[in-house]
């Protein structure tokens, strides 16, 4: 039910209607709330969006009568033997907020495996080599530049973020930025505002926006070549793409496709080894990833 | 209330707080920085240089680092509602084996170790729960925010869980260990996590 509200919030918004009834159509998606379960009873909250789901109770659909809950205290729910009781006890006085884990659904988890196994495939036998190639023949502080001078023209992205998000010093700051970096910082290739002038990089964009606003993030959604999102993430991504330069100057796919694939190169060659560190110690990387995904979009809303 | 006495008060207030302050920031911190500048030294030694030595140099991080973790906070908080399921033997059983993945995990990034620089942002801490949190300096210029989370146990502040931007290790083993554990079982999980560890 939830969801085909949200989607319907979506449509509405890719109907292009005005944004100003957009959010406030997300604003009344985050004021829902409800409650489900009996017994012991577990509480599931929209905050920022997000399924925050009692406790440590991960699953909801199985076993939903032992879940623990967001109960406190804890030992109002099962009462076990003397060992379990001391555990809940030490369970009790964990600072609220801190035991409460999110995670984000995923309904198409067969198909996002499929793309995830697609993208390791990707990585391992495409884009990796050609980033170990690119890293040898390429000084380090050259590829550094390469980064910065790309991420210097994605500024619109941010800065107009930061406005949506009420961030007005954010707004200033990346337009300041924007200005030394792409003059001084010989077209952005260095980063004087952030050495020189303390001036830090708002890292804001559209999917953030959203979250703000309360939109959750749906669903997960592993693209192909793009990796790990969300609907909402998606969704940020397409209304980013309006404020990428890129989209204003008129380029054939040809064009756009090798200056996006050496971009990321690029960006791979400056993060190799990251990918496989994730993969070696998770049990299950695809839920690693998916979970980190989700943490990691979660914390940056709350920032 | 009598003027004189607001004053009074609010003299006792800032002297408690004065006092209270220097008391409360550090030690969580003091220990996050004690075992890093520590585990830095190893790293950076000269005479602990090369492949040959990787296992001594191993294992001196590994020193460092134990007695810092709460293996036993960690692992309930990993297992959550699966936990009280468990028998004491099985218990230990996961405590050791998750330690040892940690661990694992933990020193092979370690291992990276190349002039990264740490700075120290602030701490907050509520009872016995603490929070230390970092920004690493990669050399490539980004920023890597890191935070420690700690539980004082009988006089001790030990680390329980660590973030990284955003991103806590427990919760994100927590997912992945559920979904095992709910989709199989827990034997087929414990095998899963036996066989994780014992890869070369």
């Amino acid at each position: 039910m939830r969801i085909f509200f949200r989607i319907f919030v979506l449509s509405i918004f890719f109907l292009g209607v005005s944004q100003t009834t957009c959010f406030a159509a997300e604003g009344a998606v985050s004021s829902i709330s409800f409650q489900e379960g009996g017994g012991c009873g577990f509480l599931i909250q929209d905050v920022g969006g997000s399924y925050l789901v009692a406790v440590m109770d991960l699953d909801v659909s199985q076993e939903g009568s032992h879940s623990m809950g967001r109960t406190r205290p804890l030992s109002l729910c099962q009462k076990g033997s003397p060992e379990q009781e001391e555990d809940e006890e030490e369970f009790d006085d964990i600072p609220e907020g801190e035991m409460e884990v999110g995670f984000i659904r995923d309904p198409f988890e067969p198909i996002n495996r499929v793309f995830f196994h697609f993208n390791d495939k990707l990585y391992f036998w495409v884009l990796k080599p050609v980033a170990t190639g690119y890293k040898k023949v390429t000084p380090d502080q050259f590829r550094i530049c390469v980064r910065n001078f790309f991420s210097n023209l994605l500024m619109p992205i941010r800065a107009v973020n930061c406005l949506l998000q009420g961030k007005f010093i954010g707004f200033g700051t990346e337009l300041l930025r924007f200005l030394v970096n792409s003059t001084v910082g010989m077209l952005g290739m260095m980063d004087p505002a952030q050495t020189a002038l303390k001036l830090e990089k708002q890292d804001e964009d559209f999917g953030q926006t959203l979250g703000l606003y309360g939109l959750g993030p749906g669903f997960f959604i592993n693209w192909p070549v793009l990796g790990p999102s969300s609907v909402r993430g998606t969704v940020g991504f397409v209304g980013d793409m309006y404020l990428d330069p890129a989209a204003w100057v008129s380029m054939d796919f040809g064009e756009w496709f090798v200056i996006r694939g050496y971009e990321m190169v690029n960006t791979t060659s400056l993060s190799l080894g990251e990918y496989e560190a994730l993969k070696k110690a998770a049990l299950d990387p695809y839920v690693a990833l998916r979970d980190a995904y989700y943490q990691y979009r979660q914390n940056k809303i709350k920032n | 209330m009598n003027r004189s006495y607001l004053w009074v008060w609010m003299f006792f207030f800032t002297c408690a707080i004065c006092v209270s302050i220097p008391a409360m920031a550090g030690e969580p911190t003091e220990i996050v920085r004690k075992t890093t500048d520590k585990i830095i030294t190893i790293l950076t030694d000269p005479a602990l240089e090369g492949a040959e030595k990787t296992a001594e140099r191993k294992r001196l991080v590994r020193e460092a680092v134990s007695e810092q973790f709460n293996r036993r906070e960690m692992a309930r908080r990993t297992l959550a509602r699966h936990w009280r399921k468990r028998t004491k033997e099985e218990k230990k059983e996961f405590i050791d084996l998750y330690g040892r993945l940690l661990e694992q995990t933990y020193l092979d990034r370690v291992e990276d170790y190349s002039g990264e620089k740490v700075f120290y942002e602030g701490e907050e801490v509520d009872g016995k729960y603490g929070v230390v949190k970092v920004k690493i300096l990669t050399n490539q210029g980004t920023e890597i925010a890191v935070e420690y989370r700690l539980k004082k146990t009988n006089d001790d502040w030990l680390v329980y869980d660590v973030s990284i931007e955003g991103v806590s290790l427990v919760n994100n083993y927590r997912n992945q260990f559920n979904s095992i554990i709910v989709r199989s079982s827990y034997k087929d999980f414990i095998k899963k996590l036996k066989a994780k560890v014992e890869e070369p």
